[in-house]
Order: C-alpha cells, then structure tokens, then sequence
C-alpha cells in the first residue's frame, strides 16, 4: 500500500490549494476501504508466480475472473462451485466454468510438471460438475471403459466441454483453427460421452505442447524467410522441417510415456533416465548448429521455388499431429 | 520474457510487462472517480481497464504522455488512427502535414507537431513540409518514427557525427570489438570524399547501428532490415534510409498492427454502412 501511495502523491501537480492534504486522504481512504492495495497485490503475486507470455492479457483474465465470482457470489452463498442454477442459465453457467477451467490451465505452463498437474485436476473437477437434478443421468461409460475416481458430481466431462475446452487451448495458444483441426479431430470425444480424467489430462497436455510446438515453428520460419518478402525458399524450409521431424522422432520414446496410462502416477527412476536422455537428444537436433548444418545443406542442393508461413506451419502441424494417438 | 526461460528475475519481468506503469495509471484513473465506485465495482473497473489495455482500445482520447509510455500504447495508437481514419486512404485524398497533425489531435488532444513534422519527412524526404502526402505513405513513416523514436535520434545523432568526418571510433563501445577494428582506411575516405548533401557510406553506418543496438535499450528495427537497406547502396542520407525502413514490410510485421499496403484500405464494416445509405 505504501508504495502505491509514494507512486501516487509523484503525479499530483505541484502548486495544488492546500486542499490537497484532504484529497489524498479522501483518496486513501478510499483505496482501503475498498481493499485496493490488497487487490492489486493479490494479482501482481499471481501473476509472478504465472509468468504468462501475455501479463496484460493475463491480469485482464484474472480481474474478469474475480469480477464474475465476486457476482455471482454475492447472491449469498461464498462457495464459488455452488452457483445458484435457477437464476442463471445452463449455458451460461457452462460458459462460467469453461472460462475458469481455461483460467486455471493457462497458470502454469506444462514443463511444471507438478503445478501444471494440480491445475489439470482442479480444472477437470470444474467441468465435471454438473447440476444435481442430472447427476443420475451421468454415469455413462467412459471412452476407455468404466470411470476413473471422480468428485461428487458427473462421472466425467461432458465431451462438448472437453472438445470446447480444447479448441480454446488451441486458439489461445496462437494456433490458427485450420492449423489445429486435425490434432482436434485425434484428440475430441461425442458430445455424449463422458470424459474421464485420464484421456482430459491427455488431451490438456497434448495442445498445451502443440501450441507451444506451433509457435516454435513460427520463430523458426521467421527466421529463415527473408525480410520484406514474406516467405522462405523451399529448400530452406524442408531443411528445417526436416530437423524438426528427427528432434520428434528422437522423443518419440517420451511420447509414448504421454499416451500410455496417465493414471500411473508412479515414475520409475530408470523411465526417468531415458526420458530425459531423450529429450536432451531431441533439444540437440534442433540446436542453432545443427539447423545451420541444415540449412547450409539445403543452400547448396534442394527444390527451388518458395514456401509461405501457412504451408510451413501445417507441414510443421503434421509432423506433430502423426504421432498423437486417436481418442477411440 | 517467456516461459520457456523461468530464470527471469521477477523485478524483471516486471519492468518489461510495464505492468506497474498501467497499474499505477489504473487506480489514478480509478481516483479520479471514485464516486462513481464502490467496493464490488473497483474489481469490474480493473477488470475493465486491462480488457481495454488488453484490446488495444486504452489510448483514446488520452493524453500524449501516456500514449507515449511504452511501446504497447503507441502500436495501439497507431492502429488506432488507422482505424479511425482509413476512409481518407480510400478516397484518394492527399494531405499535408498540418492536416496529419489536426486529425492526430482529435484522438489525442496534446499531440506535439514535432513527431508529426519528423514522421513527414520521413514520408516526402524533402525538407519542405508543405508537401502533400497520402495516407499510406504517412502512415508508414508515422509508424516508424512513432515507435522507435529514441532510437531514430540516436541514427540521427551518429549521422550527423559521420558527415562531420568523426571517426567512428569515437563512439563509446565498451564491450563491442568490432567497431575497434574498423579499419582506418574507412575514416579517412570519409574525411576526404564526402560533402554533407551526399550521405555517409553505408558499411560504416551499419557498423555503427549494430553497436548502437548493443548497448540501447530502446526497441529497434530488426537489425537484418536494416543490413539489408544499407547494403544495397553505396551512399545513403538519413532520410532514405529512414523512408526505406518504413516501407519495410518485415518491420510492419514486427510492430504488427498495421496490415501490409495492399490490404491497408480494407474495411468491411463501413463498406456495408456506406452502401446502406
């Protein structure tokens, strides 16, 4: 609070009536009064802790989010989960929790292990709610056999949800829809099936990487596209993707680790080695020397002609998506 | 500042968000109505405010000084004028300078006729303002000499110091080494060959930009645009290179908020209004 008084009282004019001493009282009182300083602490702590790419988006999102718990608890009850459904509509209260979950899965990027999962668990428990006049109802079966151990609530997410869910991952990580429609069509579940966690944790993580994967590959291909004409030539491009496509298949081993059962949270040291061994093989193919290799190869002999972003990105996108299991 | 580097100190990334910037103009705003607030309102108010910041739409009306602030607000306002004013693009009128600056003055009340005098140099690289431009062309060079002002002045600054003949190697680079091995034939061809109106030769202005981006801490054009402009000539004034640069289409793209030339007069929505009447 002291601080933001100090930034305060630097951009009052000088030469103000003594009436100034009041005002910045008024004003200080105001700002305890409604807990500002606590507030704006609050979300500068989340934020640190988020590291998003975007801060300004994410401090936008966190403030929305507050906004609309803050409105929709102040009919009574605190609990956040217990939204009152007859004043609100089914739809809008889906629309609620979606906003949430996304919120929660967009805290912690997937390489913290740990905080990444918490926020998966705490997002799926969001979505799989559903109101308590319908919970008979729910207890489908599971794409992958009976359900896995689930709150008090449905015996999975509703697959529209879970499709949704993703598609806004997908979009929210910077992947153009057309980019990201075939990952989707691997990953998505009927409306009418149920999702349990494990496939929910798969798909989660599965865009979370891909978005992150997409991105990647357009720093590449802006790297190698020539400035002011707006695209690369071919050779270059397939030299690139080439290295992509052997730093994938060297991981391939830890991509198997992401398909199998996800409900085995025991991670065996031996696993790990091999793991991690694979994934510093992987980060070594698509080191700057090696892609300069690469790319001196590709100078000297290779197809003429160039390829724009879009053509990389989905080459890039395939290459991806071929290893992601289908959701059967 | 991404996650894929989690070792950058808070204090950091703090500062390169300027997010302590907007919070403070957030709760001065927020002061400057507190009537209008109560508690559960303060949280909408913020939540307003980075939407708004979020959506580039917080740079209306404000004042310059905010504008100005970081480089998030001035692309916003960039786009802005863009979007205000497009229809001036598709009539085909031109204007001049002082024209530019009223209409700069109606979405920011104190906007200095300086920046727009620079930016229409930029744009008919004469020293007479008095020419008429079209939109695109200002608002290129707009853009350009908008965002990267601090740095232009220094471009500026090293200019200058080349035509008077300075060697190169009076500019302080502490830990570059590059500059320290110009060789000195380049000096003294400059000493000897060139006259003021003829611009400076370019392999030792490129020498000098790259130091000058080493140790700025202003944003700059990606330095590869810049090699590029200057590699193709063998003599080059400020003024073209600066009117090179804001044609660059790769530097539009890094500032990305305009669209690319060919598609800067597109406008669907008021397309639909007009021919509604």
């Amino acid at each position: 609070m002291a601080d933001k008084e100090k930034r305060r009282s630097g951009v009052n004019p000088p030469g103000m009536p003594a009436g100034k001493a009041t005002k910045s009282d008024s004003d200080r009182e105001f700002l305890s009064q409604a807990g500002v300083g606590d507030l704006l602490r609050g979300a500068i702590l989340k934020m640190v802790e988020a590291r998003s790419d975007d801060p300004i988006g994410f401090l936008a999102d966190h403030f929305c989010n507050l906004a609309s718990v803050t409105a929709a608890g102040s009919g009574g009850c605190g609990d956040e989960e217990q939204v009152n459904t007859g004043t609100v509509s089914a739809g809008a209260q889906e629309q609620q929790r979606l906003n949430r979950a996304l919120w929660h899965l967009r805290l912690a990027h997937h390489s913290q292990r740990s905080a990444f999962s918490n926020n998966v668990r705490v997002a799926y428990d969001l979505l799989n709610l559903t109101g308590p006049q319908t919970c008979a109802g729910e207890f489908s079966e599971g794409p992958d056999g009976p359900c896995t151990d689930s709150p008090a609530g449905g015996g999975g997410v509703r697959g529209g949800l879970y499709t949704q869910t993703l598609q806004c991952l997908c979009s929210e990580g910077g992947v153009p829809a057309s980019t990201s429609a075939p990952l989707l069509r691997r990953l998505h579940c009927h409306d009418h099936e149920a999702v349990p966690y494990d496939v929910f944790r798969h798909g989660v993580l599965t865009c979370a990487v891909f978005s992150d994967y997409i991105r990647q590959a357009q720093r590449l291909y802006a790297e190698v596209c020539c400035p002011g004409e707006g695209t690369a030539s071919r050779a270059l491009c397939l030299a690139v993707l080439g290295t992509l496509k052997e730093a994938l298949e060297t991981s391939q081993g830890s991509d198997t680790n992401y398909c199998a059962n996800a409900n085995t949270k025991v991670n065996s040291c031996p696993e790990a080695n091999v793991k991690a061994i694979r994934y510093l093989e992987a980060s070594a193919k698509i080191s700057p020397c090696k892609l300069a290799q690469a790319m001196a190869g590709a100078q000297t002999q290779g197809p003429g002609g160039n390829m724009d972003a879009k053509e990389f990105e989905n080459a890039a996108a395939e290459l991806f998506i071929t290893r992601v299991k289908v959701v059967s | 500042m991404n996650r894929l580097n989690p070792t950058v100190p808070a204090d950091q990334y703090l500062a390169d968000s300027n997010v302590l910037f907007y919070l403070n103009d957030a709760v001065i705003q927020l002061l400057e109505h507190k009537e209008e607030y109560n508690q559960f309102g303060v949280i909408r108010y913020f939540a307003e405010y980075f939407s708004s910041v979020k959506n580039s739409n917080h740079v209306l009306f404000r004042e310059f000084n905010y504008i100005q602030a970081t480089p998030h607000n001035r692309a916003s306002f960039i786009r802005v004028f863009w979007k205000c004013y497009r229809q001036i693009g598709k009539s085909g009128d031109l204007l001049s300078m002082l024209e530019y600056r009223s209409l700069l003055q109606l979405l920011c009340p104190d906007f200095p006729v300086v920046l727009v005098q620079s930016a229409a140099r930029i744009a008919v690289m004469d020293d007479t303002i008095d020419c008429l431009m079209s939109f695109s062309d200002f608002l290129y060079a707009f853009q350009l000499q908008f965002y990267y002002q601090e740095f232009l002045d220094c471009v500026l600054v090293i200019y200058q110091d080349l035509l008077a003949g300075k060697s190169p190697n009076t500019v302080i680079v502490p830990t570059s080494t590059s500059i320290e091995q110009i060789p000195s034939v380049s000096t003294e061809e400059n000493n000897k060959e060139e006259r003021p109106q003829d611009g400076v030769e370019p392999s030792t202005l490129v020498q000098c930009i790259d130091a000058l981006c080493d140790r700025s801490k202003h944003s700059h054009p990606p330095r590869s645009c810049m090699r590029e402009i200057l590699n193709q000539t063998d003599r080059i004034s400020y003024y073209s290179f600066l009117m090179s640069l804001a044609k660059q289409e790769a530097i539009n793209q890094t500032i990305g908020v305009l669209p690319s030339k060919a598609e800067l007069l597109i406008d669907p929505e008021m397309d639909q209004e007009l021919d509604k009447l």
